[in-house]
């Protein structure tokens, strides 16, 4: 029997082999060590979360009692103190503001009633109190589908996930009045285990998906964006089973969309007065900010509507989500040097501007409808009217896009500019058409009815507001609201 | 020489088992050691890996928020005249973060050291020269030998809050899907 020594004297390599055997018998021992130690480490991590969060927990202090200084500051979007030139949290009658939106929006539900949005705190009660979601009496009663609901609530996730993405959209307004009540909150943009940011609507995906983006491959500073852009974007419901889609599949831009409602032949509704099969814009404001400067150097959403803020010794991301001029200091002038009124003055002369022409853009659309209405009263034929119709068509919905999306004036201010410069084109093209087809039966002057305020725009278009109003009323109370 | 060296440093042969596998062992740790460590990850220029320890997780995450967010860690905190100088300076701080570290010795609140700081200052040079032109132009001193930016910058770019505890539940890097699971499942339908 040779020794060990003896072995590896007469055979060196032996030594090489009882070499790497005992390395790779450490290494792996090591590696043990350290995955124990990792276990250790995600258990010290689990207890920093006293409690755990429920998956679907939608109940905002369910969460605020691990997170109390987001919690704390989310609570604020309840304020509605803040009022800017254009915008702000307070509530503001965007209808008295601008009358000629109750003709433009005529048979369309926006003519009753539409407000500058409240605080997210406010995203359940404002969605039933609003005139346009009618009063429906029972269960499932109404014309709003169940699709109304999915940027409402995070409660939506719970019943989406119980009743499939088709079945949800497929309910009624009035179907989830029990089942959805609390107003957008953590769930919507967290995973409750990891509080990492989410995308939990389906549309979003589904549309990133069309223009071949893979959502798990982007960064966290596009998430801080992404994660608005579930709900703050253009959308329309399609078919009869009211499938959330945002029709991005051609482009952002307002020409790419235009085109893919044309290619559908899609309307959302028949304007009364000129016939016209309308677009109505939703809020366009995902896609507009990715035109401005501060999208193309790389800014999220959150960077300016919800700033990292200092308390005491700590720091923490505001969930106060509101418009950046409320705290300019912590908002533009971490890059900024200016001060803040003159920061607060360059905002506003770029919406003022835009505001300008954005209204008597307006009056002009107004002024179409009514000629149009004179031009089929006077006998014009379809034939005849088909462009005019398609102009106003386009006219109407480029403004609505860049009315629509209240930040877009600042977001990006060209390509607004650029928006209303194309739809004056239309209108006026349209307006040419119109004189023509008017002169040719002797009409050279149309009357427009007096819509100096809401309430005469809305006697002039035949709401009967009172009706409307009382009808709210008695939902409303039924609802114990 | 190299005889010389064998026959005495090497061990006797009644010894060369136990040194093999004694060396094995030393390696096979310093390999864990190494893996560990994540060390491969310094040689890089990611912030990521200036969290590898949660002792800069403030320092990160005022950065991650801050003017300068699109400049890494790097760009400001390690020379740039040349690549050797930067690797030497990585290699020195490092060492000293890690023995730091490893002795529980580390401040409450991170102040640079002066080698530190004057490679930050040559780096608020390096891409800021014209502005510093213009300052040393209108002063009517030396305005830089005895200052530095961020003795009136102070703000930038960590804030003037960051002590250790300055951020509560961090949670970077952020790992995962961005689709939770069940909408996965709904969607795969």
């Amino acid at each position: 029997m040779k020794t060990i020594n003896q072995i590896i004297r007469e055979k060196p390599w032996m030594g090489w082999v009882i070499f790497f055997s005992s390395l790779i018998a450490t290494f792996f021992l090591g590696l043990l060590a350290s995955s124990i130690m990792e276990r250790r480490a995600e258990s010290i991590a689990v207890r920093n979360l006293p409690g755990k969060i429920e998956p679907f927990e939608g109940r905002w202090e369910a969460w605020g009692k691990y997170f109390p200084k987001e919690y704390e500051s989310y609570l604020h979007t309840s304020d509605t103190s803040f009022r800017t030139q254009y915008g702000g949290n307070a509530t503001r009658d965007m209808l008295a503001e601008e009358p000629e939106l109750v003709i433009l929006w005529a048979g369309y539900p926006f003519s009753k009633d539409y407000k500058q949005g409240r605080g997210h705190f406010y995203a359940v009660e404002d969605v039933l109190k609003s005139l346009r979601t009618g009063a429906p009496m029972n269960h499932g009663d109404g014309p709003m589908p169940g699709t109304c609901w999915t940027c409402k609530s995070p409660d939506v996730l719970k019943q989406m996930n119980k009743l499939g993405i088709e079945g949800f959209y497929g309910k009624k307004l009035s179907s989830f009045l029990s089942e959805i009540k609390n107003p957008i909150g953590c769930a919507d943009c967290h995973d409750p285990a990891t509080m990492q940011l989410q995308i939990t609507r389906p549309a979003l995906l589904e549309a990133m998906a069309a223009m071949g983006k893979d959502v798990n491959s982007v960064t966290h500073q596009e998430m801080r964006t992404l994660v608005c852009a579930q709900c703050h974007v253009e959308y329309y419901f399609k078919g009869e089973k009211k499938y959330l889609v945002f029709p991005w599949s051609k482009g952002f831009s307002v020409d790419s969309i235009e085109k893919y409602y044309d290619e559908i032949a899609f309307s959302d509704w028949t304007h009364p007065l000129s016939k016209t099969p309308m677009l109505k814009a939703q809020h366009p404001d995902y896609e507009l900010y990715t035109m401005g400067i501060h999208a193309q150097r790389g800014l999220s959403c959150a960077d300016c509507h919800m700033p990292y803020v200092s308390e005491g010794g700590t720091k923490y991301t505001s969930h106060h989500i509101v418009s950046p001029l409320y705290h300019i200091n912590k908002t533009c002038q971490v890059c900024h040097r200016e001060s803040e009124e003159e920061l607060r003055r360059n905002v506003y002369e770029r919406q003022e501007k835009i505001a300008r022409e954005r209204h008597r853009l307006a009056s002009l659309l107004v002024k179409a409808h009514y000629e149009a209405k004179a031009a089929w009263e006077k006998g014009a034929t379809e034939k005849e009217m088909q462009p005019v119709l398609q102009l106003i068509r386009h006219a109407q919905w480029r403004w609505d896009f860049a009315a629509a999306s209240h930040g877009a004036a600042f977001h990006a201010p060209l390509e607004v500019m650029r928006i209303i410069s194309t739809c004056i084109d239309r209108v006026q093209d349209a307006r040419l058409l119109l004189a023509k087809i008017l002169a040719s039966r002797g009409v050279t002057d149309v009357a427009i009815p007096d819509i100096s305020t809401k309430e005469k725009a809305q006697q002039a278009i035949g709401l009967d507001m009172a009706k409307l109003h009382q009808e709210k009323a008695a939902f409303l109370k039924k609802i114990g609201m | 020489m190299i005889r010389w060296l064998i026959k005495h440093l090497f061990p006797r042969s009644e010894w060369l088992f136990i040194a093999i596998l004694l060396s094995g062992i030393f390696v096979g740790f310093a390999m864990y050691a190494f893996y560990l460590s994540r060390a491969w990850s310094y040689a890089s220029d990611k912030p990521e890996t200036c969290i590898n320890c949660h002792v800069m997780s403030t320092e990160y995450l005022t950065w991650l928020h801050s003017s300068h967010a699109r400049q890494v860690c790097n760009d400001c905190h390690v020379p740039h005249e040349n690549v050797f100088k930067k690797y030497f300076f990585k290699a020195k701080d490092g060492l000293r973060h890690a023995t730091i570290f490893t002795l529980r010795t580390e401040p409450q609140a991170i102040i640079m050291k002066p080698e530190g700081q004057k490679a930050v200052m040559d780096n608020c040079l390096r891409c800021h020269a014209p502005l510093f032109a213009y300052v040393q132009r209108v002063s009517t001193e030396n305005a830089f030998a005895s200052r530095a930016c961020w003795n009136c910058h102070r703000d930038t770019p960590h804030g003037r809050v960051k002590s250790l505890s300055a951020t509560e539940k961090v949670m970077v890097p952020l790992p995962g899907s961005a689709v939770p699971s069940w909408l996965k499942r709904l969607m795969q339908k």
